[in-house]
């Protein structure tokens, strides 16, 4: 079985997944973007977080789901009632096997680059942090840089120098410098607590700042 | 102490060897001829428990205990299941370093029996190298504990570079390999399975030695990896350590529940931190060799604007491709440089970088074109492409870059290529102090190496 099997499955360790909505306010304590969202347990509940503003997401959350879009689990660009209570629908009935699950609306962020940002724990060096290309660029490109937490800025901007997409990711000064203010925090938060792995994945950078979207805390 | 006090190891002024013997091709009559062969200035105590009179005209013991005089270092060769006994002895005659040749401990998957090993040495707080290894080598100060016969493999001359393998064969291949290269040896270091000192008290004890100006590591693994990054911190601001860790983990092994665990995995994990914390990462065998010989003699350099000179064109466009692709880029000349090499070039070349001087050039010509190149304030580092097939490059042309490059202004590579006749004056130009790269590839990459080393040691990105 390969990793992907093995964690989809939730098997082969003790490390246990931080619910959601915790793991976004840790997030927030060290100031680290996150785009605004809420659990919701009805297709009502999806339409007045939506609330008639702009566009929103719904998806399903499940440890038995690292790949929530390639499952079909994320529903996006979502702007009216009816759309909402389709999809919320839709969602409800392929989440059904993958029990116990919960549905997360939240805020449509912009388009714009994807990245992943994480942590995990060597068992030679300790804990480490993570920065590549993200969302479904993760495993097809493998373009990542790795350092020893904690990172100071200037270590930060070297990960960045490392990966093959930096143009992409950060094509100037400005937009270095807001990803490697977000990868200082995240070593921050990494080192200070009990946790064994992290995925921000992904954050979208756009328009001068960024959003993790997508988040799993393991302790 | 924090860190194993390596220099009775190093540099004793008495050895004895346990399991010396006096038939010829034993590993302890190796060991003793070889102290012989290289002159150590010392005292030699064999010991062996079948109770010679003598090894090689040395007077020999039964037990160390019964040398009664103060002895540095023992070198262990007897059979795994004696060694304990042996460092229990050693303890009692207040031997203050041990290397331990026997190999048959955790190698071979006999853990009790190192464990008994450590509990020993660590009773006596003797620092021991191995078991499992060849030993160690000081040049200058002529300890030689290898079991490898000096006629088999050839004792690299006294130099800069100090050279650590975990593994025998790496180490001795690398050492052979090393003696045919341009360059010297400081000491030689094969620790084998790391039982007591491992990789954090060699690379410190290397790091604070004077007359280690580069250090060489083969790794398979750390032993304390966080001490390891603590001492790397400030060794790699003192010397440049080249390093290559063999042994890659299959990406993700571990039960990963995250992207990211997936993909940082150990050998990532050793890439990041090689890189984080300035060891210069070298990806084959070859490259330690390679990176050795620009960090043993060249200058630092954080500039990366490389002079390219060249009398065979097509080398000079294989060069420049290889330093585009490395990341390192193609110096411009100044104007005033430009003119005064219009001055004293023909007119069949053409003044330009890659600056080709023709497959006519003669000694006057590259030493010209080198002197007003490397004194060009738009170049950080030359490479002289002097092939030796064409008529006017002889040993006065070789002459010419060895005067140039003797001077130590700027940094400077030579890449050369060719049977008999350029060997012999790639002999030379190395033997001068300057390193000689068979391909424009592997010149550029020594470069790059010396340069991304030099930026960090100055803080640059």
């Amino acid at each position: 079985m390969n990793w992907l099997a093995r964690a989809t499955a939730g098997e082969g360790s003790m490390a246990s997944l931080m619910d959601y909505y915790k793991a976004r306010n840790i997030l927030g304590r060290y100031g680290i973007r996150s785009a605004r969202s809420g659990y919701v347990s009805s297709a009502d509940a999806a339409v007045s977080f939506w609330n008639r503003k702009g566009k929103i997401v719904l998806k399903v959350l499940s440890g038995k789901a690292l790949h929530k879009s390639r499952m079909g689990l994320v529903e996006l660009d979502l702007g009216s009632e009816e759309e909402i209570g389709a999809a919320y629908k839709r969602l409800s009935k392929k989440a059904s096997r993958l029990k116990p699950y919960k549905i997360i609306a939240q805020r449509m962020i912009p388009d714009g680059i994807e990245i992943i940002v994480g942590g995990n724990v060597d068992p030679q060096f300790g804990k480490m942090v993570l920065v590549g290309l993200g969302g479904i660029y993760v495993e097809a490109f493998k373009d990542f840089a790795l350092a020893l937490c904690p990172i100071d800025r200037q270590e930060a901007l070297k990960m960045i120098s490392e990966l093959r997409s930096k143009n992409v990711i950060a094509p100037d000064k400005k937009s270095a410098d807001v990803l490697a203010g977000l990868l200082v925090k995240v070593s921050k938060m990494f080192s200070n607590g009990n946790f064994s792995e992290l995925d921000l994945n992904p954050v979208i950078l756009h328009d001068g700042t960024y959003d993790a979207v997508d988040l799993r805390m393991l302790r | 102490m924090k860190y194993a006090d390596l220099k009775p190891i190093m540099q004793p002024k008495s050895v004895a060897v346990i399991g010396a013997s006096d038939k010829p091709g034993k590993v302890g009559n190796a060991i003793i001829q070889n102290y012989v062969d290289v002159g150590f200035q010392g005292e030699i105590y064999p010991v062996n428990i079948a109770g010679y009179d003598k090894v090689l005209g040395y007077k020999a013991y039964k037990s160390v205990c019964d040398v009664k005089k103060p002895i540095d270092l023992a070198v262990i060769s007897v059979p795994a299941e004696a060694v304990v006994d042996c460092v229990l002895e050693c303890g009692r005659a207040k031997v203050k370093g041990i290397v331990v040749v026997s190999s048959g401990f955790a190698e071979v998957g006999n853990t009790k029996l190192q464990d008994k090993l450590v509990a020993a040495a660590k009773r006596y707080r003797i620092p021991l190298i191995g078991p499992n290894c060849l030993g160690v080598m000081d040049t200058r100060y002529r300890n030689d504990t290898l079991f490898l016969p000096t006629f088999k493999i050839s004792r690299p001359k006294i130099g800069g570079v100090s050279f650590v393998s975990q593994s025998g064969s790496v180490g001795s291949s690398t050492l052979d390999l090393i003696s045919s290269e341009g360059f010297g040896l400081s000491k030689f270091i094969s620790y084998g399975n790391a039982a007591v000192v491992d990789e954090v008290d060699i690379l410190n004890y290397l790091a604070h030695d004077d007359d280690t100006k580069v250090i060489v590591f083969y790794i398979e693994g750390v032993n304390r990896g966080k001490e390891f990054v603590e001492l790397a911190k400030s060794a790699t601001k003192l010397k440049p350590v080249v390093i290559i860790k063999g042994g890659i983990t299959p990406l993700g092994a571990s039960a990963a529940h995250s992207h990211t665990a997936a993909l940082a995995g150990s050998s990532e994990a050793y890439k990041a931190v090689f890189r984080q914390f300035g060891f210069v990462r070298a990806e084959t065998l070859e490259d330690l060799t390679y990176f050795a010989k620009i960090f043993e003699t060249q200058p630092p350099v954080t500039g990366k604007r490389i002079a390219i000179i060249t009398n065979g064109g097509g080398h000079g466009v294989i060069a420049t491709d290889a330093v585009y692709q490395s990341g390192l880029e193609l110096a411009t000349l100044s104007k005033a440089t430009e003119r005064a090499l219009r001055k004293v070039m023909p007119p069949i070349v053409n003044i330009r970088m890659p600056l080709d001087i023709g497959g006519d050039a003669d000694s006057f010509r590259f030493s010209a074109a080198m002197e007003l190149v490397s004194q060009d304030p738009n170049v950080d580092a030359m490479m002289m492409i002097i092939l030796f097939q064409t008529p006017g490059a002889d040993e006065k042309a070789a002459q010419a870059v060895i005067n140039l490059a003797s001077k130590k202004v700027k940094p400077v590579v030579v890449m050369s290529s060719g049977s008999s006749y350029t060997q012999s004056h790639v002999k030379l130009i190395e033997e001068s102090g300057v390193p000689v790269y068979e391909s424009p590839d592997n010149a550029t990459r020594a470069l790059r190496a010396l340069i991304e080393y030099s930026r960090y040691k100055e803080g640059l990105i």
